[in-house]
């Protein structure tokens, strides 16, 4: 398995113009993280260093959908609009992943919450149907099951697996500039990623970027 | 215990000899293997199993290992000299579990695990296992939300050599840990048992009387757990358990405990005989070995919707 996720990281260091920087570290094969949870920080953290600028967040701007589009596609059926736009999470049960981009305006905020949070309108009828997940606490795993080069069965457990999960969201959530005041009635801009199990779900949203406008 | 088992077996035997007498014998005995059914979600897994073995024309073999490692071995034997074509196990832990399933394996009997994992790949055909810390991670969000982001709280934990004991409780300080104003007071074992926890909760509550409220590894603790904070008079206490058993979704219903994180534990044993059955026939499951389930959240809100370890659409 980990000799999987490991090819796998060659290759696509090897595609990669950066790769040579890559191998480079890399070939210190000796001090190869320990396969057992111990070594789960470092094989994170090498597998966030070779994903998470270089190709997720790019994978999430190119397939980023306004919330009107998602909408649409939605209407026309959860599972359609999934194997058209998103990514399905690991096993039964899991949750449809959608990127998604835009703005809307703030109708409430609570940023005095570990979970930080605002509710946006984004179709100007008045009441909010996206919640923007500030942090630094972050919900779900979005991120991770949005991302088509991480999967399950390449990792030891489900603890290894959700400790990449956790990783991507603290990322996303550092990138974030957390607004000065209370933005209640201003326009935001947000791209992230939302999870939907059926589609009347509430959005919520683990943004990569959001930005006040006005 | 032979005998428990043999009455367990004539039972099952019992019920489904009326329902497809003859297409049971043509396509053999399924074995399901499981934990005591003292606990209803091990029960809910054995009829799941057992229904769909049946549905599928099969023959139920219905074993209890009572997390003996070294029972569990044994029923290993029995289920191997009966002949059966499969087994569907939820095992009695996951290193000493390795070595009956490549047993299983030796004799051309496929293995199909539902609940808990094994620490080995490519013994077992399926592993299919709830997302325990996906699960606990949502139990825990609930938690800190009735908890108001603070106060002292309590951990009742499962099992020590049961792997869902550890993912749950890390699951759990994944998501709490991250708010300073909560404070774990006491963390203590109640090996997923209901008098256990009873016991338990009492001294942490006498050393403890601060406590706001009590995170469980699993439903029949918490029901040990609120048992206890009402006969001290402490139904102040936010208590938050997992599994979905009924016993708490009435609990919910009538405002004692708070929240639990369903598995869809009767649904997880039929996938597994699916699987089986798909594996007898075609040599493949066409699926990984290793297989997540998402966990539900369970609230007021939705905890009528609750039955037998399954939600209603």
């Amino acid at each position: 398995m980990k000799q999987l996720a490991l090819t796998a990281a060659c290759v696509a260091a090897v595609l990669s113009l950066s790769a040579c920087k890559i191998v480079k570290t890399g070939s210190t094969e000796g001090s190869a993280p320990a396969a057992d949870a111990s070594g789960d920080d470092a094989r994170i953290a090498a597998l966030m260093a070779d994903t998470w600028e270089p190709k997720l967040i790019p994978a999430i701007t190119e397939r980023a959908l306004t919330p009107a589009a998602l909408r649409n596609a939605i209407a026309g059926g959860l599972d359609a609009a999934g194997a058209a736009h998103g990514k399905p999470g690991s096993g039964a049960g899991a949750a449809w992943n959608f990127a998604v981009t835009g703005e809307g305006v703030v109708t409430a905020a609570n940023l005095e919450s570990r979970a930080r949070m605002l509710e946006v309108d984004t179709d100007a009828d008045g009441t909010a149907d996206l919640t923007l997940q500030l942090g630094p606490v972050v919900r779900g795993s979005a991120l991770r099951d949005f991302s088509p080069f991480y999967d399950f069965s390449g990792f030891r457990d489900q603890i290894e697996f959700a400790k990449l999960g956790r990783a991507l969201n603290d990322a996303a959530s550092a990138r974030l500039t957390v607004p000065d005041g209370d933005p209640t009635g201003k326009t935001v801009s947000f791209t992230g990623v939302l999870a939907l199990k059926s589609p009347t779900e509430a959005w919520l949203l683990t943004p990569i970027a959001v930005g006040v406008m006005r | 215990m032979n005998l428990k088992r043999r009455l367990l077996v004539s039972t099952v035997a019992l019920a489904f000899a009326g329902a497809l007498p003859s297409f049971a014998a043509a396509e053999g005995t399924i074995a399901i293997i499981t934990p005591s059914h003292d606990n209803p979600f091990f029960k809910a897994e054995a009829d799941g199993a057992a229904a769909k073995a049946v549905e599928l024309g099969y023959e139920a073999m219905i074993l209890v290992h009572d997390d003996d490692a070294n029972k569990q071995s044994q029923l290993f034997d029995s289920a191997i000299a009966a002949g059966v074509k499969a087994i569907i196990l939820d095992n009695a832990g996951a290193d000493a579990s390795v070595a009956a399933v490549q047993k299983a394996k030796d004799a051309g009997i496929p293995s199909f695990l539902i609940d808990r994992e094994i620490t080995s790949t490519g013994v077992a055909v399926s592993q299919i296992v709830s997302n325990n810390y996906q699960g606990a991670q949502l139990g825990a969000e609930e938690f800190v939300r009735l908890m108001g982001e603070g106060g002292e709280y309590a951990e009742l934990l499962g099992r020590e050599s049961d792997t869902n004991a550890g993912i749950r409780s890390q699951g759990y300080h994944d998501v709490i840990d991250q708010y300073p104003d909560l404070k774990m007071v006491a963390q203590q074992t109640a090996n997923w048992s209901q008098t256990e926890a009873y016991t338990v909760m009492e001294s942490m509550l006498q050393a403890n009387p601060g406590i706001k409220g009590v995170i469980s590894g699993n439903d029949t603790m918490a029901m040990g757990a609120w048992a206890a904070l009402e006969a001290a008079g402490r139904t102040d206490v936010i208590v938050v358990g997992f599994d979905g058993s009924n016993d708490v979704r009435d609990s919910i219903q009538k405002g004692g405990i708070k929240a639990t994180v369903l598995q869809p534990a009767y649904a997880q044993a039929q996938m597994a005989v699916m699987q089986a059955d798909q594996f007898l026939k075609t040599g493949a499951t066409g699926l990984d070995e290793k297989q997540l389930m998402d966990c539900v959240l369970i609230t007021a809100d939705n905890a009528a919707k609750l039955e037998t370890f399954a939600l209603a659409e």
